[in-house]
């Protein structure tokens, strides 16, 4: 019986290579599609495609599907794309609809995807990827320091309003600042790590004080920042920086999640990706893990942005397994396995598993992010965004660390992103 | 006689003193990885740096478990050891004709090697792919041995050069005298004599190998993927497995350290066995 | 006799033709596999570089469509700051880390050119540095920089340096990323210039012991001049390394703060990768070809040619 087994395996495999019922995937490196990778066996045993999936670090999984998809061949029948990147292979996709139905797993219906995704996967007004994970700002508070009396009176008596989840900017920095002068705990902990994130944590902030920074308009990408608020975001992130724990210049996510899940005097209160929550909760990894509140993002003077970025699924046009890959899809987006991946402490993009009641006591962050995606923000999509974000990220980090004048990095951003749309144009 | 013996210990002493500072300097980083693979990442990140406190096997399981990593292991073996014996006896025959004949374009030959393995891969890399593509070799262990012959060949031949100048003309002309022919010269002659420049040439010819990055990550895909791009994995990403990333790291360490050491046997049979001492 | 001497005029050439073609024979055939597989993987893409670098050439075939647009993107990196900014940086990179690891690499090999007790073991573990893989190493530098929870920042700390954080410091994360690449490569030096040692004659040695010569004389004199070409070599080796230095800087400093660690090489991917510009960043490398080919041919033609190295190593 063994034998027969290796052989049909054998037999599978040597048909992967005359390019039968084998698909070759592409993802990106977190613990959602790992937790996918564990049930993986009973998709390929339910309908007898075998999945090779290849995960990569996200600037990876970008360059690969550069090189390796074309409008004539493709390496890879499934390739995920980061939001930002969905405008550069947008047209290299087939679009959702003409997806074939599914054999085994019925289509998934694209209003199953929670509306704040949905965007992510649109491009020219056809929806050419599907959204999969539900991934934007959630802000995370250590709840053992709000939740202490004796701060709750020091704070009470200082601010003269209650200590507890930071529901607007000035919170985030009143209370970080009563922490951190107390030597209780670092106040905040920003991003300084890649250009997207960078990027990201500018968007907070200007959005946050009520400008905008790229509009489309009438066929054309415009720089639409409005200068004085921008500033003020920009100096306002940087009373933050001075409230962050030391080396926050380039704090990264792994120098991030060090100080607030390993150190008990790491930070008080900051954003995060909902997909690391899973490391955050994790006993082995975290100090804090249950000791979380998580919340949508604090208010800026105008509004709530909880900036996206979000992965999308796209079955490139050359594919020759366009059936078998959607047929994956069908399978990874269906409620049964949404709610599996829920469970393993990662967050698909469906709505009825992100709002099951069933969760509700267990995922304490599922409400979070259901009321971050009302609020749900997007960093501009376009195809030169990768240039933008290089020269958001050089003169916000020279701002924010007092290299030069706020004044200076903001007019720097505006004249050098314009040179870039120009340059591309627009 | 006795005095003389007495300061060539008291040097030996001072200089095994001296070889012990510069031991501790240069392993200090890698024995802070050693260590993290046996500690949790809590411990890790707890600002204790030296503490040895809940040690654990925890991410050697855990990397062990990992198909990508063993399957990556064992990609880059392969490659290391192939793209190893091919850029050795390529480079070595080129390094032989370079140094011993005088023909034209002898030096913009061996200075092409040198400046053109000089570009970045990432220049080349996309070339590679679509030929690579066009006969079929994309994913494949020996479509990877191949693009590691561009940057090892070259330097094969220019390690080489060095330890070919150096060898008397006598003995080849010995070797002519019994009627030798070019290629049993080059073999017989050559190659036991520059044994201690082949084998620092094999020895960095797989540490290039194993250590690549960039053609490893474009040129493969699921089959033919090596180490460095599984290991990635784990440490490029949002949330970094410190405690793995360091035994991955260690684990790494291995196998081009057995190589090495296996290459010393040779190195010191092949002086002997060269006799150019004799 | 030279096994195959140099031809002495023009004139003996044209009477030797026939034995010059056959002359030819033995050194091509132990050129051709080499030149077989240089061009395939090395030759044929440094030119379809070459031709890329002549096209406004999108990484992605979904990012537009190529262009034509003749010396464009040469004519962008001469005005392109960055651009200058990387080459400073990797050619300062080069300057400070290599000199060093030729002094440290030498000064060991010297010193453990000897038998002592434990010195295979030593010279086999001083190797380790080199064969730690460049993303773990950039990995554990990151880390051991750290403020709070770095080892090295720790150690730095107790022996008196002052409170930096190393890596969010332009000045000093640059000295951390060539501090790293000095760790890292300089017992590369020592084990060519040991294995190049080694191939001393003991004779040559013990003949110059008798002569009376002390050290600093027997350096002048005789190890250095044999020591030489694989010094030179080895230089050379590592300057072609070090200008594809990629992705232990990547991991260390991800070319930041700012663009202080940026190096050419790191910018060359950026363009490439990252904002999907093929054309441009084939013409970075069409630039530092050109730019070598200048420094061989001048400074290495004069100096270094493969007759003067010979000579150099003795004549023999």
């Amino acid at each position: 019986m063994k034998k027969l087994r290796v052989m049909v395996i054998l037999a599978l495999v040597s048909l992967a290579t005359l390019g039968a019922q084998t698909i070759n995937v592409l993802l990106w490196d977190d613990p959602y599609p790992k937790a996918l990778q564990q049930m993986l066996p009973e998709f390929e045993k339910a309908t007898g495609i075998k999945v090779n999936i290849e995960m990569l670090q996200p600037p990876q999984v970008y360059t690969k599907t550069s090189v390796a998809v074309t409008k004539d061949s493709s390496d890879y029948d499934l390739v995920a794309m980061d939001e930002g990147n969905v405008p550069v292979f947008a047209g290299l996709m087939s679009p959702y609809e003409t997806w074939p139905a599914g054999q085994k797993y019925p289509k998934v219906d694209k209003s199953t995807v929670t509306s704040a995704m949905l965007d992510v996967g649109m491009w020219d007004g056809k929806l050419v990827a599907l959204p999969i994970n539900g991934n934007l700002y959630v802000w995370m508070t250590r709840k053992d320091l709000i939740e202490n009396p004796q701060y709750q009176k020091d704070f009470k008596a200082k601010y003269g309003y209650e200590l507890g989840v930071p529901k607007t900017y000035q919170a985030v920095l009143d209370m970080g600042t009563f922490f951190n002068d107390r030597g209780i705990a670092a106040g905040f902990g920003p991003f300084n790590g890649g250009p997207a994130g960078v990027l990201g944590e500018a968007i907070f902030m200007w959005e946050g004080f009520g400008t905008h920074f790229i509009d489309f308009q009438g066929g054309k990408y415009k720089v639409v920042l409005d200068k004085a608020k921008a500033v003020q975001g920009l100096e306002f992130y940087k009373k933050l920086m001075a409230i962050s724990p030391k080396g926050a210049e380039t704090m990264a996510h792994v120098e991030r999640q060090a100080a607030f899940a390993a150190d008990p005097k790491g930070v008080f209160s900051m954003f995060i990706w909902p997909a690391q929550i899973a490391a955050y909760e994790d006993p082995d990894k975290s100090l804090v893990a249950g000791k979380i509140a998580y919340s949508a993002p604090p208010a800026g003077p105008a509004k709530t942005a909880a900036v996206r970025g979000t992965w999308a699924l796209g079955i490139p046009t050359a594919s020759k397994q366009k059936q078998a890959a959607a047929e994956f899809v069908y399978w990874w987006a269906s409620k049964d396995i949404a709610s599996r991946l829920v469970d393993a402490n990662t967050v698909p993009a469906r709505t009825d598993a992100l709002t099951d009641p069933k969760f509700a006591k267990t995922k304490p962050w599922l409400a979070a992010i259901a009321e971050s995606m009302k609020s749900a923000t997007a960093r501009p999509r376009l195809k030169e965004i990768a240039q933008i974000q290089d020269v958001v990220k050089k003169y916000w980090i020279m701002g924010i660390t007092g290299q030069s004048p706020a004044a200076d990095a903001i007019d720097s951003i505006i004249a050098e992103t314009n040179a870039i749309l120009a340059k591309a144009g627009y | 006689m006795n005095r003389k013996q007495r300061k060539k210990t008291a040097i030996n002493l001072l200089i095994a003193l001296a070889a012990l500072a510069i031991l501790v300097v240069e392993l200090y980083p890698i024995g802070i990885t050693f260590i993290n693979g046996f500690r949790r990442d809590l411990v890790i990140l707890s600002g204790r740096p030296f503490a040895l406190s809940q040690l654990t096997l925890r991410s050697y399981e855990l990397i062990f478990k990992n198909p990508g990593f063993l399957l990556g292991l064992r990609n880059s073996i392969l490659v290391g050891l192939l793209a190893t014996a091919v850029s050795v006896v390529v480079g070595s025959m080129a390094s032989y004709a370079i140094s011993r004949y005088r023909f034209r374009g002898r030096n913009a030959l061996a200075y092409g090697f040198l400046v053109f393995r000089m570009l970045p891969q990432v220049s080349l890399v996309i070339a590679l792919y679509l030929m690579f593509k066009a006969v079929h070799l994309r994913d494949t262990i020996l479509g990877l041995t191949l693009s590691y012959a561009s940057f090892n060949v070259p330097y094969v031949i220019w390690m080489l050069l060095p330890f070919f100048t150096a060898i008397d003309r006598s003995y080849e002309e010995a070797a002519m005298v019994d009627g030798c022919t070019p290629l049993m010269i080059f073999r017989i002659v050559f190659l036991p004599l520059a044994a201690p420049g082949l084998v620092v040439s094999a020895v960095f010819a797989f540490i290039n190998s194993w250590n690549e990055f960039l053609y490893a990550l474009i040129l493969t895909g699921v089959n033919a993927k090596t180490a460095p791009i599984a290991i990635n994995g784990l440490i490029g990403g949002d949330t970094l497995t410190w405690g793995q990333a360091c035994a991955a790291g260690t684990i790494m360490l291995v196998p081009v350290f057995i190589f090495t050491v296996a290459m010393q046997r040779f190195l010191v049979r092949g002086i002997s066995a060269g006799g150019v001492k004799g | 006799m030279r096994y195959s001497p140099k031809p002495a005029t023009e004139g003996a050439r044209t009477a030797t033709r026939r034995r010059g073609a056959r002359r030819l024979a033995a050194p091509l055939f132990f050129l051709a596999p080499s030149l077989l597989v240089v061009f395939a993987v090395l030759v044929f893409p440094i030119l379809f570089s070459l031709f890329v670098s002549t096209f406004d050439w999108p990484l992605s075939a979904g990012g537009g469509d190529r262009r034509f647009i003749g010396m464009g993107n040469y004519v962008e990196l001469s005005v392109s700051p960055e651009f200058w900014n990387s080459l400073k940086l990797q050619l300062g990179f080069i300057f400070i880390a290599l000199p060093v690891e030729l002094l440290f690499g030498y000064v060991a090999a010297l010193l453990l050119n000897r038998e002592f007790f434990g010195a295979r073991v030593v010279r086999t573990l001083l190797l380790l540095p080199v064969f730690f893989l460049p993303i773990i190493s950039g990995m554990t530098w990151r880390f051991m920089l750290q403020p709070r929870y770095g080892p090295l920042n720790a150690l730095l700390l107790k022996l008196g340096a002052p409170e930096v954080t190393w890596l969010s410091d332009p000045t000093f994360a640059y000295l951390a990323v060539v501090a790293q690449d000095i760790w890292r490569m300089w017992p590369f030096m020592f084990m060519i210039l040991y294995a190049g040692l080694t191939n001393i004659p003991n004779e040559l040695l013990e003949a110059a012991q008798i002569d009376g010569a002390g050290f600093w004389r027997k350096q002048r004199s005789l190890i250095v001049p044999l020591m030489t070409p694989t010094i030179l070599t080895a230089l050379l080796l590592r300057i072609i390394d070090a200008l594809r230095i990629f992705s232990e800087v990547y991991v260390m400093t991800e070319g930041g703060p700012g663009d202080a660690t940026q190096l050419f090489s790191l910018f060359t991917n950026r363009v490439a990768f990252g904002y999907g510009k093929v054309g441009l960043a084939s013409a970075m490398a069409i630039f530092l070809l050109a730019l070598s080919i200048l420094f061989a041919t001048t400074l290495v033609r004069k100096n270094m040619s493969l007759d003067v190295l010979e000579e150099k190593a003795g004549g023999r």
